[in-house]
């Protein structure tokens, strides 16, 4: 158990940083979009008339590029010139102030009638102002992914690390507590004045303890939202009963399972939303719209359902009504959750946390934060059990270990900081804007490892490396510099964000000023260490650590 | 276990069983499953998800047992064995359990 704690920790370690770190900034990943696009800086809105507004614009949409080139590959050669649209859809929450649009094409896949390919839009939902995709919503489309499939794509790959990280998790909590019996004290347990190695072990203990349930249902509730990637049995074995069910299910709904090929009108939306909306009322439940999809388009089987946006429940979105689309009459109203779509719906919100409740949201994000101190400790504890011993070996593991360690806590964090620097330094208007920014992040990044790597030689000589100070004052420049390129590229100043009660841009200038300081009060701290080291040394040979339980 | 006493071929041998076994069990289990409650009159979506939310604790103690086991020929057998087995009943009985719901 210990060696399975010790090296699973350590190599998948680094992948659960960037899990839990960029989850953890995911909590506000809209408020990062609306400090990264300025021109979206404005109140979250309600789902704005389909009738009037969104109708011309979902017309608009054409296939995503990308999706374009997946879908060729799908079919083993080319697409017909005119795709169908067959499904419109909308997406939004109560911190949305601009509005994700949908449209899924028809691609006409021989081996799957059911195949499409998607194109989206962002718009402003006060007057239909399309976004332009250049911009990078760097907290929903970088960091969010980041968080769940460290953004590679290619045959989801990154999500099968990650789902592999993930239950390195839930074995390191299982294996961390068989191999610590005294849990209980280990929760008040923290001597910030004893020796590093003390201190260090104690504070992954406390961590890793403290927040035990948090992770352990993160890690799980994650996997179980990724089941159909890890575990694709709708789409291989078990195909046949997948669609036969949906056949049933459809037919039991009274919601067509396919179109008619017959054309028709769709009726007004506008008028459904208000009786969708009227009998939320009468369950006396907030009214605001989440989701709204358009299915079999254009069809006379066509049928619109209107989920509600559940800011006042964990579960994310809920109480789906359906109409008819060429008249408007209700088809079918969902009626409570059995109990296990119940568990998983709510398991589901527990984790994307789409619910009102500022202080809860930030509680989350201190447990994904003290996540990272547990792993990062984890590292630490590694390298500093080993280093005396390796440096006597000549063995340059800790190294490497150490290194990396640096570029997956400090190098990584540096790279979130200058990817928001690159978003306020870049030139507006430039082509292709978000590319550039998503290379500057990984260029960051790869010089931080590189850095750390280049610096890392002292640890082979069981000292600190320096490069744990150099990156935090990196990160404190960068972090510092961004709030203040904020202000001067948009005029947002805290004084005035603070003041028009704007918490969503203040929050993030705040953050970025609070992780400035931390980092430059860590990297002071460092330097004393790194004065202190030769003395430090002799007492640890001196006095022999006592009380330290088998580790790793 | 202590770093110094372990073979390499234990090592991956463990790691193998552990990550791969571990998930052809699970297959086998959330396929077997989700076929025997559909058979039972479950909806299938329902069944799924029942089985998912299993899925992954269930790979967490078989995972576990991959390192803690004394006898590893046997875990292998337990896990390549119950996932071919369970994978082979799920596909027997696919076609024959009829979906009602």
């Amino acid at each position: 158990m210990t060696w399975l704690h010790t090296w699973f920790g350590l190599v998948l370690g680094y992948v659960l940083m960037a899990a839990f770190f960029f989850g953890s900034l995911s909590v506000f990943d809209r408020e990062i979009d609306a400090w990264a696009i300025p021109e979206t800086r404005f109140a979250p809105q309600v789902m704005p008339s389909y009738d009037t507004m969104l109708k011309p614009i979902f017309e608009k949409i054409t296939p995503d590029e990308d999706g374009l080139k997946l879908a060729r590959e799908r079919v083993g050669g080319t697409l017909p010139d005119v795709m169908k649209p067959v499904t419109y859809s909308a997406y939004t929450t109560h911190r949305d102030p601009i509005l994700d649009l949908y449209t899924a094409f028809d691609i006409k896949n021989p081996k799957d009638p059911h195949d499409v390919v998607f194109g989206h839009l962002t718009i402003d939902p006060r007057d239909g102002r399309v976004l332009s995709h250049d911009q990078l919503k760097i907290g929903s489309e970088f960091f969010y992914p980041m968080h769940y499939s460290l953004t590679l794509e290619w045959k989801e790959i990154g999500y099968w690390i990650v789902g592999l990280a993930a239950l390195s998790m839930l074995v390191a909590l299982v294996s961390g507590v068989v191999m610590h019996r005294k849990i209980f004290r280990e929760m008040f347990t923290f001597r910030p004045k004893k020796k590093l190695r003390r201190s260090v072990l104690d504070l992954h203990n406390l961590t890793g303890v403290v927040a035990l349930p948090f992770h352990f249902v993160f890690a799980l509730s994650g996997l179980i939202i990724f089941a159909g990637i890890y575990f694709p049995v709708s789409e291989t074995m078990l195909r046949p009963m997948h669609d036969k069910h949906e056949v049933i299910e459809a037919a039991e709904l009274g919601l067509p399972h396919d179109a008619a090929g017959i054309p028709a009108k769709l009726a007004s939306v506008d008028a459904m939303v208000a009786e969708a909306q009227r009998r939320w009322a009468a369950r006396d439940m907030p009214g605001d719209v989440g989701f709204l999809v358009v299915s079999h388009l254009g069809d006379i089987n066509s049928y619109v359902s209107i989920y509600r946006a559940g800011k006042d429940q964990v579960t994310q979105v809920g109480q789906g009504i359906h109409f008819a689309g060429p008249t408007g009459e209700v088809l079918h109203e969902e009626a409570a959750p059995t109990a296990v779509s119940g568990v998983m719906d709510f398991l589901t919100g527990l984790h994307l946390q789409h619910f009102e409740h500022w202080l809860l949201r930030w509680f989350y994000v201190l447990g994904g934060l003290s996540g990272c101190i547990c792993i990062a400790t984890g590292f630490l504890f590694f390298v500093e059990k080993r280093k005396r011993q390796h440096a006597a070996q000549g063995s340059s593991i800790v190294r490497w270990a150490d290194a990396l360690a640096v570029a997956s806590v400090t190098g990584m964090v540096a790279a979130a900081c200058a990817i928001l620097v690159a978003n306020r330094a870049l030139p507006e208007g430039l082509a292709a804007r978000g590319d550039w920014e998503k290379a500057i992040f990984w260029m960051a990044w790869l010089v931080m490892l590189g850095h750390a790597t280049w610096r890392s030689a002292p640890v082979a000589q069981a000292r600190i490396s320096p490069a744990w100070r150099e990156q935090c004052y990196a990160i404190a420049a960068l972090a510092a510099s961004a709030a203040v390129l904020n202000w001067t590229s948009t005029g947002d100043h805290l004084i005035k964000t603070i003041g028009a009660g704007d918490w969503a841009i203040a929050g993030v200038d705040l953050s970025l000023l609070g992780a400035a300081a931390l980092a430059f009060y860590a990297a002071r701290h460092l330097a004393k260490r790194e004065r202190n080291a030769p003395a430090e040394q002799k007492t640890d040979r001196a006095q022999p650590l006592q009380e330290e339980p088998v580790h790793g | 276990m202590q770093e110094a006493q372990i073979k390499p071929q234990v090592v991956v041998s463990r790691i193998a069983l552990g990550v791969l076994g571990g998930w052809a069990f699970v297959w086998g289990f959330v396929t077997l499953g989700t076929v025997l409650l559909v058979g039972a009159g479950v909806g299938y979506h329902e069944a799924l998800n029942a089985a998912y939310l299993l899925a992954f604790l269930l790979y967490l103690t078989v995972f576990c047992w991959a390192f803690v086991t004394r006898d590893l020929p046997r875990a292998w057998l337990i896990l390549a064995g119950g996932a071919a087995l369970m994978t082979s009943a799920a596909w027997l009985l696919r076609d024959i359990v009829e979906v009602t719901g």
